[in-house]
């Protein structure tokens, strides 16, 4: 094990669908605390790199280690790793059967980490935290996507992980609703969250970002801290990109 | 070519063997159908002398299983009211009485009752049963108590066709692998006719009544029955190439039984009850006219609604296995297992891809041969149905869970919820919304399909609509009632369907 006190650490981190290699040997260390963005062109591999964070995905070669267990490794208990890890998803993916408090009540309670009455208090909390209680039992289909995307967030958040991810949680947001989501996500930044965020909003980025990462074509092609990357580019294709979506 | 009806079996015999060469299962024994009785050498009691002529006492007071046909009009049918009557059924009865013995009447079908008579589950048959050499090998025959015999019938205004002669360039229809047949067959070179086949004798009248063919050779008193029951059509000609109808012990045992069966069928001739029993059927009726339409649907709604309640049965226990069939083989369609995949596969494969018929055949006929284990009727139906329906469910299973977005079980996993959790609280919730449309369906196909069990004896509605007109013969108003009874049940059971699932589906 790294020396370093690293939450995320990947080595290597390779993945094929087919004969297509998406990710071309990745290796990232992300510490405590620690709140990165990840930007690129789309088709680069980003979601593929997040989604491998909780073994979402098979990886094909290297090591993937969260909170000290290898995702690789068959043997892990891969329910429990995931409890630490919330994911947000770009089309919110919340549960169109059930209610919004009952969205975020479901791991919980099945789970057994908290009985009824407790998982409903720490849903209702969690509501307040990104401001629907008045929301807890309407269905997901008749709120807007900010609000959806804010109950996604409510809902990552109920099995209190130590670690979040979030795939490009505004790109299927009309543009009025981005800042609504994007204030919960800077909230959790500032209460020392350890955050993955794949983003295209790049002053975003700069804002709340410990380090951003470039991944271009299955690479990661330079990371640095955000004035480093976006007023220092060093590689031809980040400019190229920044100059695209600046 | 003695069997009686030869042809329902030889078509069955063939499905079966279809059925068989698909499983790839089986020899040539095994292909051998149960009819083929006259071929097959069943063990004989050895050094058993057959007493007969006398006079035997021993009778009285007891009970014997006899085994008969399900419908040989008028020798063995259901009456409107469910009842079990016709000229074998009268003339057993009454020698039953006149010599002191009880019978117990068992209704299995022809090939079956000479199976059940064999492994000596009854006593006798009483069947409309030619006496054959080939049978005598294998049973002890009564003295004839029937002569029967082939003859030709036309539509009842037709004056042109008086005779054989008559028939020249035109077509005749007979029951296939029946005597008729063999006769018509016979002479269809001397007089210039064609012959076609058909499977029973209801069918044929309605062959000659619509003007397929110009008349029907079939057994004297079959035709004559139908004479009597005003089936359109009259008889032309005198009869040929008779045949014997006597009743049958096995071999060597029942003596006495068979002693009192020929001591009374005496009796009965000499007091006259013998003419009696056969001028009940046979003598023409022209009186008689038929009852009207609401008469028929009144006469046979008893006989009916009995088999609209064992469709009903048949579909709900089919259904009710095909949905566990259906949820765990579609479950396994999804699965990560390859293996599952493959048996799930597979099984849909099978059962989509072969006839439902077949499979119908293949359980009641055909794995019970391979066994030694008899189905009932039943049991084969609802087996056939729910691997059959079964299949379906698996396919609708499969659509349904795949129909619902992966992000939904992806969004599960994530939260560190299991595989069978997300499924059973996100995923399944979900397709079961979506799947309620084709369960629907399903289950009406389901409630349909059960009239194909109607071949294998399975006495659900569209089978007893059958027997009512094969001793009716009103063909068309008969299948106008059993419509319409499914046209109302599985519209009821739809609208039901539809209310239950905008109410708990919203
Ligand atoms: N499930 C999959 N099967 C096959 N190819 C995939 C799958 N998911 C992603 N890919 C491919 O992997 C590449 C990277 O995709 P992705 O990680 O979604 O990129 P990004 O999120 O950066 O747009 C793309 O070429 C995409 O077509
Ligand atoms: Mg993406």
């Amino acid at each position: 094990m790294s020396a370093s006190k690293a939450k995320i650490s990947v080595k290597g981190l390779k993945k094929s669908f087919g004969a297509n290699e998406v990710l071309k040997g990745l290796d990232v260390d992300i510490v405590e605390g620690e709140v990165v963005c990840v930007i690129g062109p789309s088709g680069s591999g980003k979601s593929t790199f997040l989604r491998c964070l909780n073994k979402l995905e098979d990886t094909s070669g290297g090591t993937v280690e969260v909170n000290g267990f290898d995702l690789t490794d068959p043997k892990v208990d891969l329910n429990a790793v995931r409890q630490n890890i919330g994911m947000v998803f770009q089309h919110f993916n919340l549960f169109p059967h059930m209610t919004v408090l009952q969205n975020i009540m479901l791991a919980p309670v099945e789970l057994k980490k908290l009985d009824k009455a407790a998982a409903r208090a720490k849903g209702m909390d969690l509501l307040k935290r990104v401001d629907l209680v008045e929301k807890a039992d309407a269905r997901p289909g008749s709120l807007s996507g900010g609000q959806k995307q804010r109950v996604a967030i409510a809902r990552a958040l109920a099995m209190n992980p130590d670690i979040m991810l979030f795939d490009e949680a505004t790109s299927a947001l009309d543009p009025e609703m981005v800042g609504e989501v994007l204030q919960v996500i800077r909230d959790l930044a500032a209460e020392g969250m350890t955050m993955v965020v794949v983003t295209h909003e790049m002053g975003f980025a700069r804002e709340v970002a410990d380090r951003v990462i470039f991944m271009d074509d299955g690479y990661i092609c330079e990371e640095g801290t955000p004035d480093a990357m976006f007023s220092n580019a060093q590689q031809p294709r980040l400019q190229e990109f920044l100059a695209k979506v600046l | 070519m003695w069997r009686r009806r030869g042809g329902t079996f030889a078509a069955l015999a063939a499905f079966f063997t279809v059925a068989i060469m698909f499983f790839g299962i089986g020899g040539a024994s095994a292909l051998t159908a149960p009819a083929t009785l006259a071929d097959q050498s069943a063990p004989l009691p050895l050094g058993s002398t057959v007493q007969t002529g006398a006079v035997h006492t021993d009778v009285k007071g007891k009970t014997f299983a006899i085994a008969t046909d399900t419908t040989f009009a008028p020798f063995e049918f259901r009456d409107g009211s469910g009842e079990l009557v016709g000229i074998d059924m009268d003339l057993l009865r009454a020698i039953a009485t006149d010599q002191g013995f009880e019978v117990d009447v068992k209704s299995l079908g022809f090939d079956a009752a000479l199976q059940a008579l064999q492994s000596n589950q009854v006593s006798g048959v009483i069947a409309g049963m030619s006496i054959t050499d080939e049978r005598k090998k294998v049973f002890d025959f009564s003295a004839p108590y029937f002569d029967s015999g082939v003859q030709m019938a036309v539509t009842k205004n037709n004056q042109d066709i008086k005779s054989y002669e008559d028939l020249k360039g035109k077509t005749v229809v007979a029951k296939r692998g029946s005597e008729g047949e063999t006769f018509a067959n016979s002479i269809k070179g001397e007089y210039g006719f064609t012959v076609k086949a058909l499977a029973d004798s209801a069918t044929m009248y309605d062959d000659v009544k619509a003007g397929n063919s110009v008349a029907v050779f079939d057994d004297y008193p079959v035709l004559a029955y139908g004479v009597s029951q005003n089936n359109g059509l009259k008889i032309v000609t005198e009869k040929e190439q008779g045949s014997s109808y006597g009743f049958a012990v096995n071999k060597g045992q029942n003596q006495d039984l068979l002693a009192a069966f020929d001591s009374g069928l005496a009796n009965l001739k000499a007091n006259g009850e013998y003419q009696k029993i056969l001028d009940k059927y046979l003598a023409k009726s022209e009186v008689e006219e038929q009852g009207g339409f609401f008469q028929l649907v009144k006469d046979s709604f008893p006989a009916l609604m009995k088999g609209l309640w064992l469709t009903m049965v048949a579909t709900v226990l089919s259904l009710a296995i095909a949905l566990v069939l259906g949820v765990v083989f579609g479950f396994f369609k999804v699965a990560e297992s390859r293996i599952l995949r493959g048996i799930a596969t597979t099984y849909v494969a099978i059962f989509r891809g072969t006839p439902l018929l077949v499979q119908a055949f293949f359980f009641y006929f055909g794995l019970p041969q391979m066994t030694g284990q008899p189905l009932s009727v039943l049991a084969a139906g609802v087996i056939t149905l729910s691997l059959n329906a079964g299949a379906y469910m698996t396919e609708i299973v499969r659509g349904g869970i795949q129909s619902v977005d992966a992000g939904q079980l992806e969004a599960s996993r994530s939260l560190g919820l299991g595989y069978v959790t997300s499924m059973r609280r996100v995923v399944v919730p979900q397709a079961v919304k979506i799947m309620t449309p084709s369960f629907i369906n399903q289950f009406v196909i389901t409630l349909k399909d059960t009239s194909l069990l109607a071949v294998i004896g399975f006495a659900e509605l569209t089978y007893q609509g059958q027997q009512i007109y094969a001793s009716n013969f009103r063909t068309g108003e008969t299948l106008l009632i059993v419509a319409a009874l499914y046209f109302i049940v599985i519209t009821a059971l739809t609208q039901l369907s539809n209310v239950v699932d905008r109410k708990f589906n919203k």
